[in-house]
Order: structure tokens, then C-alpha cells, then sequence
């Protein structure tokens, strides 16, 4: 072991000596044996598409290259129409950093910033579509009323978003009645809530029999650092989401026809892959 | 208050500093002495859903519960002190909320001590709800008025019994968020280092005068919403969203940062969550709370026994009042507490506590980066490159930061820390973003101001700039 110069007191070295002991046997650091260690360029060789101008694009959000991904999109919409651009590209280019993300090359700062990429690209592609592009449906988010933390509905939202859902995310410490009331006007295919509070998720089944009386039987997930999957599915409308990157997974669901009772049903088989 | 910077370190050496004593002492409650000589447990809760929809509920819940349930466990368990830490529930914002349960805890300590002569006491963290988006100095939150609530809920706690005051204050949030989610060091270090100091400075000479006018002593904070929120992220061995070379570098900043509640009038200790307690222990010489193997309850973390090596105060971070077949569940991690405190007071007796100390760091001084800095040689100098440049938020961030990732790149070249291929890169890359700064402030902030304008929430005025 090297010493550093603090450890020395009048010339002496005070820390109990570690010499000859074998820290393997205290400690195994799994995270260094187990680490992957292809580079994103390998292993997203055989993901990326075929067609040269959608590859070029999947490539602008594979390697986060938000600052060029503009004039890319540009040049492939007078090649290709935009829907084709969007999905074939870059759509395309994020679910190989999906993948990535899975096998642990990638981490959330790449996530996070392929996204961006992918968004400005889609802001682009969009203008070009006419009357608009349809996503795979609207999902309504929210952290519960008194509850400021909101960092994992945030990186939620981002997934959803990415995996072509609209998200329409209400922020934090969100009043009961005015997401009732955003839930009546969008009827989206699902809601979301987040608490890291035992006494703020407390509004979650308030919320979930407020959106019954209003005839609304969508799915209401439950998420965030005191919730558990036991208290998401003790009130009706609820189902649970343990990590942001199941989320996206769990909408696929709903969107197949899956409602609360059934996704509760199906959860470990639904989530064993995300 | 006045604010006085730490220019330099309080302890000679980094061998000087051990579990239970601090050079500054902290006394208050009823015969609680923190730092004196002892490792105090810290006992931390939470209410059942539901009990804060009424006032009574809520009173019995933290009182005739939670209080009574662990001040009977320490005289059944022979456990000569105990600090219980309220940590306001949102709705504790109102008065009718929270003054029953401040003051019914300050009664039931009195009558265990009187009857038992239990060292007791109670910290009371109230809420930090503000909103960057909404503001964070009174008068600028319009929808909720919640800077003024914040230090309306001060002066609830001292007016009613609080022991000791802290908080876990949110200043630089809306940064960080982006840096921790972006791996992004330099925002980190604005929003936490720079913009989170100014913050701190400011709320935390207010709740000195709150808590000296009410014969309260006002404890610390910690960065629970910055660094802490880094680390669990980071997570353990199957986690990684968060590189922990990253979260080791934002503990160090954050070190500077918590400093700043001590600066501006606070005693200590600190709060348990506060990782970096060990490193402003080192430059303040003032007692710090620390959490680790005692806390799974909340958290799972990579140095749960190292993080005790020089706590005064030793807590469970926090768990939810429910049964257990040892009890109720804050019985039963009070007694694991208390007796983790009884082998670390059991050391001091015996004149071995300095051998118990080592033996925590050295469990996991390499289970990762996040020990490795907080290991407490490592803390001292990350300590000294604080108090070397203790006058200035920025620089001193900055030293901090540059030398946690000096820490660690080297700790990794000696061989004696291992590190992931992306862990090194990410360490690297930190150490060249840092160094790559400029060395003033002005030059920074004004940088600073410009490469994160268009970060959701972020507004100078909420720093006073």
C-alpha cells in the first residue's frame, strides 16, 4: 500500500499496517470481473441500419452527437420522407443505445444525451410530416402533491419519450386536483406517480378512486423510492414500476390492451426483461 | 450571524481524528454530549401512510409510538444515550402538525431521563421544500411562500423543543439534477459547489440566530439532494447508472459545501446522510453524524463500515414505523445501533479505538471510489485543499474536486484501488475538465452562467447574483 504524506505523524506511519493481508477475502468487486469490455462501436456494428443514409442518422444519436445531428436530418429528409427518417433512423439509432444501455456499455449520461440528440432530430423530421406525427400513445406523469423530488420521474420520462410515447410530465408536487383534472382532459393511455415519501404517496389511491369517479379506468402507476409493488397494487387502477427502464416496457403492455388487473397479473414476465 | 471560513484544518493530522471525540464538543437534550467522548446512536423514522392527515394521529404516531417504543428499548437494552431525529414529513409545515410532535418529543425525553436517566435529545430536521422554478428567497415564491415556510418551520422546532435544528437543504438542486443525470462534473460544481455554498451561507445564519434566541443548538446539513442522490445512483455492483468515480468526485465538492452551515453559526453535529461529515469533521473539528452498515434499512451502499471510522453521532438514515418480530421496527434498529455504538465505546475504553477505526476503513477502503476518497487520510486532504483556499466557494470547490480525482487516479495506478475500464475514463475525464478551469471566479461564474442557462429551473436571483 503507498502511504500518503498525511499519514505520517512525527516521521512515523500511524495506520495499522495492511501489509501481506489479501483484501480478496474481505471484498470481491464484481463490478470489475464482470465489466464488459467491447467498445460501443463493436458492439453496435450489427444493430445499426443497413440503409447508408438512415445509419448515418442512427449514428448521430448512437454517438450523442447533438451539435451535428441538426444538418444530418436536413440532408437525409431530401433522400428519404421524415416518417422513415424518424423510425428508421432515429428511433433506430436509440434502440441500439437502448441495447447498449442493457448490456452495460452505455450508462444514464448516455442515455440521457442520446436522447436530446434523438429529440432535436425529431423536432426537425416532424415539421415535414404532414398533419403531424402519430406516436404510439400519451402518457401522463407526475411526482405526488408535497413531494419536490423528481429526478426519477425525469429519467422516466425520458425513457417513455424515447420508446415514441408523447409524455406530458406535470412536474413535482403536483395539487390532486389538478391532475385529476389534466388526467379527464387527456385520457391518456396511462398515468404515472411518483413519491420518495411514505406520507406524500398516500395521494395515490386518492388519485386512483378520484380518476374512477370520473370514469377513467387506466392504468396508475406507482413509483419511486417509498413505494413498493405491495402498495401500488393495494388500491385499484395501480400497478408499479420499480426502475425507469421498465417503464417503457410495462406501456408496451398497456398499449397490447393489457389493463391494471392484467399487468399486475403479468408483472414478473413483463419486467424480466427490462 | 457572522460567517468565518475555514482557512485551516482544525486537527494537526489525519491519525488525530477517531470515532466519539471531536475538538469541539456539542452538548444539549437532556445530558446528550456529542463528540465528548462517545458514539451516540441516532435514531431516525417514519411515519405509517395516512397518519399525517391528522394532527392527533400524527402526534401519537411520533410520540406515544415511535418515542416511546425506543426509549424503553434502550433501558431494556442498557443503552446509556440516544439522539431521535425527526425528519419533518411535508405536512409538517403547518403548526398545528408539527408543534404537538416537537413538543410531546421534547416531554418524553425529559420523563425517560427523569425516570431512567437516559441521555436523550432530539434533532429535528425540518423540511426544505423549496422550488428552484418558484424561488428560493422569501418573496419570490409566490404559489407557495415556501422560503418563508422553511424558516417558519425553524422557529416551530426551537420555540417547541427541538434539541438540535438541521435541515437538508436543496440549494444548487436544479444543477445538480442535470449533472448527476448528464455526468456533467463542472455543473456539479456550480450548482453545488458555488451556487449550493451561497445558498447554505445565507439560510444557515438565519437558523443560528432562530436557534440561539431559543437556547436551541443549530446542527448541520448535508447534501443529500446533490451528492447523495450521485451515490444512489451510482448504487452498488449491478447498478452503475452513475459511474462511482463520478459520485466519489461530487462527494468531495459537496464537502465544501456542507462546511458552509458550520461557517455560519451552526455547533454540529451535522447530518448522518452527509457522507462528507468525515471531511468537514477534519478542517472544523466539529462532530459529525454518519450512516452505513446500520442503515440498510433505508440504503445499501460500498462503505458501510468505513464511514464509522470517526462518527460522534451513528444512525439508521431512516425506516418506517411497522412491526418486526424483535419489536417494532425502530426497536430493532435502535439496537442495532446501540450496539455497534457499545463496540465503538467498548474500543475507547480499552484505548483500542484507533485499532476499531482502521479495521472499518480498511473493510472498504477498496470496495470502491466512494470510500476511497472518504477514507479518513483521503478526507484529511481533501480537507487540506479546502482550508487552503477557505475563502473562496468557488476555488475551494474546485480543490476538492481535483483532488478527490488526484485520489483516486493515483490510488488506481499504485494498484491499490481497482477500477472498471469506463470508471477510469470517466475519472480522467473529470480531472482534465476540472483542471482545465480557470483559477478565478469571476471567470468561472461568468462561464458558468452562460454554458448552463438553458438548465430547467436555473436562475441566478435565486443566489442572490
Amino acid at each position: 500500500m503507498t502511504m500518503a504524506s498525511s499519514d505520517v505523524k512525527n516521521g512515523e506511519k500511524y495506520m495499522l499496517s495492511a501489509k501481506g493481508a489479501d483484501f480478496s477475502q474481505v471484498l470481491k468487486r464484481y463490478d470489475i470481473d464482470l465489466q464488459q469490455v467491447a467498445t460501443p462501436e463493436q458492439m453496435a456494428k450489427k444493430m445499426l441500419p443497413k440503409d447508408e443514409v438512415f445509419k448515418k442518422v442512427a449514428e448521430e444519436v448512437l454517438y450523442m452527437r447533438f451539435k451535428t445531428v441538426g444538418p444530418v436530418v436536413m440532408e437525409a429528409l431530401k433522400q428519404r420522407n421524415p416518417l422513415d427518417v424518424i423510425n428508421n433512423g432515429l428511433v433506430a439509432g436509440m434502440e441500439v443505445v437502448a441495447k447498449l444501455y442493457a448490456e452495460h456499455v452505455y450508462y444514464l449520461p448516455e442515455i440521457m444525451m442520446a436522447a436530446k440528440t434523438m429529440e432535436i432530430g425529431i423536432a426537425l423530421a416532424e415539421k415535414q410530416v404532414p398533419g403531424g406525427r402519430e406516436t404510439k400513445g400519451t402518457v401522463l406523469m407526475h411526482a405526488a402533491e408535497g413531494d419536490p423530488h423528481d429526478i426519477g420521474k425525469n429519467i422516466a420520462a425520458v425513457m417513455v419519450r424515447s420508446s415514441g410515447y408523447t409524455v406530458v410530465d406535470m412536474g413535482r408536487d403536483v395539487p390532486i386536483v389538478d391532475f385529476v383534472a389534466k388526467a379527464v382532459e387527456l385520457k391518456p393511455l396511462f398515468v404515472s406517480g411518483t413519491a420518495l415519501m411514505t406520507t406524500t404517496m398516500s395521494v395515490f389511491p386518492t388519485e386512483a378512486k378520484l380518476l374512477q369517479e370520473k370514469g377513467l379506468n387506466m392504468p396508475f402507476m406507482g413509483c419511486g423510492g417509498a413505494v413498493n409493488r405491495e402498495y401500488a397494487n393495494s388500491y385499484d387502477l395501480g400497478i408499479y414500476s420499480e426502475k425507469a427502464p421498465q417503464t417503457p416496457v410495462i406501456a408496451d403492455k398497456i398499449r397490447a390492451g393489457y389493463d391494471w388487473k392484467k399487468v399486475r397479473e403479468e408483472w414478473d414476465n413483463i419486467i424480466g426483461g427490462a | 450571524m457572522s460567517v468565518t471560513r475555514y482557512t485551516k484544518m482544525t486537527y494537526d493530522c489525519a491519525d488525530d481524528m477517531v470515532f466519539g471525540q471531536a475538538k469541539h464538543p456539542v452538548s444539549y437534550g437532556f445530558g446528550l454530549k456529542i463528540g465528548a467522548g462517545r458514539v451516540i446512536p441516532e435514531i431516525n423514522y417514519a411515519p405509517r401512510p395516512g397518519t399525517e392527515k391528522d394532527p392527533e394521529k400524527l402526534r401519537r404516531e411520533y410520540v406515544d409510538y415511535i418515542s416511546k417504543d425506543i426509549l424503553n428499548r434502550a433501558v431494556t437494552a442498557g443503552f446509556p444515550d440516544v439522539q431521535l431525529e425527526t425528519e419533518w414529513v411535508s405536512q409538517m409545515n403547518q403548526e398545528k402538525l408539527c408543534v404537538p410532535v416537537v413538543a410531546g418529543q421534547k416531554a418524553i425525553c425529559e420523563k425517560y431521563h427523569e425516570e431512567y436517566g437516559v441521555n436523550c435529545g432530539t434533532r429535528q430536521t425540518i423540511p426544505d421544500q423549496r422550488e428552484a422554478d418558484n424561488g428560493l428567497r422569501p418573496g419570490m415564491d409566490s404559489l407557495h411562500a415556501y422560503p418563508e415556510k422553511m424558516f417558519q418551520c425553524a422557529e416551530f422546532a426551537c420555540e417547541n423543543g427541538a434539541d438540535n435544528l438541521s435541515i437538508e437543504s436543496v440549494g444548487g438542486k436544479e444543477l445538480s439534477d442535470y449533472a448527476v443525470t448528464n455526468g456533467d462534473i463542472v455543473a456539479f460544481l456550480f450548482g453545488v459547489g458555488y451556487l449550493g455554498s451561497i445558498d447554505m451561507t445565507y439560510i444557515w445564519q438565519e437558523f443560528a440566530n432562530i436557534a440561539k434566541k431559543n437556547r436551541c443548538v443549530a446542527g448541520g446539513d448535508t447534501n443529500c439532494a446533490g451528492a447523495n442522490t450521485s451515490m444512489f445512483m451510482a448504487g452498488g455492483f449491478l447498478d452503475n447508472d452513475v459511474q462511482k468515480t463520478f459520485s466519489a468526485v461530487t462527494r468531495a465538492i459537496a464537502s465544501a459545501r456542507t462546511l458552509a452551515a458550520w461557517e455560519s453559526g451552526a455547533a454540529g453535529p451535522d447530518k448522518d446522510c452527509g457522507y462528507e461529515g468525515i471531511i468537514c469533521k477534519a478542517i472544523a473539528g466539529k462532530p459529525t453524524a454518519q450512516e452505513g452498515k446500520n442503515c440498510q434499512c433505508a440504503h445499501c451502499d460500498l462503505q458501510g463500515n468505513l464511514i464509522a471510522q470517526c462518527c460522534d453521532l451513528w444512525s439508521n438514515e431512516s425506516v418506517e414505523y411497522h412491526p418486526e418480530f424483535g419489536g417494532s421496527s425502530v426497536q430493532c434498529w435502535f439496537g442495532s445501533l446501540g450496539y455497534e455504538c457499545a463496540l465503538m465505546n467498548t474500543a475507547t475504553q480499552l484505548k483500542q479505538e484507533k485499532t476499531l477505526r482502521d479495521l472499518y476503513m480498511y473493510t472498504d477502503r477498496t470496495r470502491g471510489p466512494e470510500g476511497y476518497v472518504l477514507a479518513y487520510d483521503h478526507a484529511y486532504e481533501i480537507g487540506q485543499a479546502i482550508a487552503a483556499n477557505g475563502n473562496d466557494l468557488y476555488l475551494r470547490s474546485r480543490a476538492a474536486g481535483l483532488k478527490a480525482a488526484e485520489i483516486i487516479i493515483n490510488g488506481y495506478k499504485s494498484k491499490e484501488l481497482g477500477l472498471t475500464n469506463k470508471q477510469l475514463d470517466v475519472i480522467n475525464d473529470i480531472y482534465k475538465k476540472i483542471s482545465a478551469l480557470p483559477e478565478d471566479t469571476d471567470k468561472f461564474v461568468e462561464y458558468a452562467a452562460k454554458e448552463y442557462q438553458d438548465v430547467p429551473n436555473f436562475n441566478l436571483k435565486n443566489y442572490g447574483l
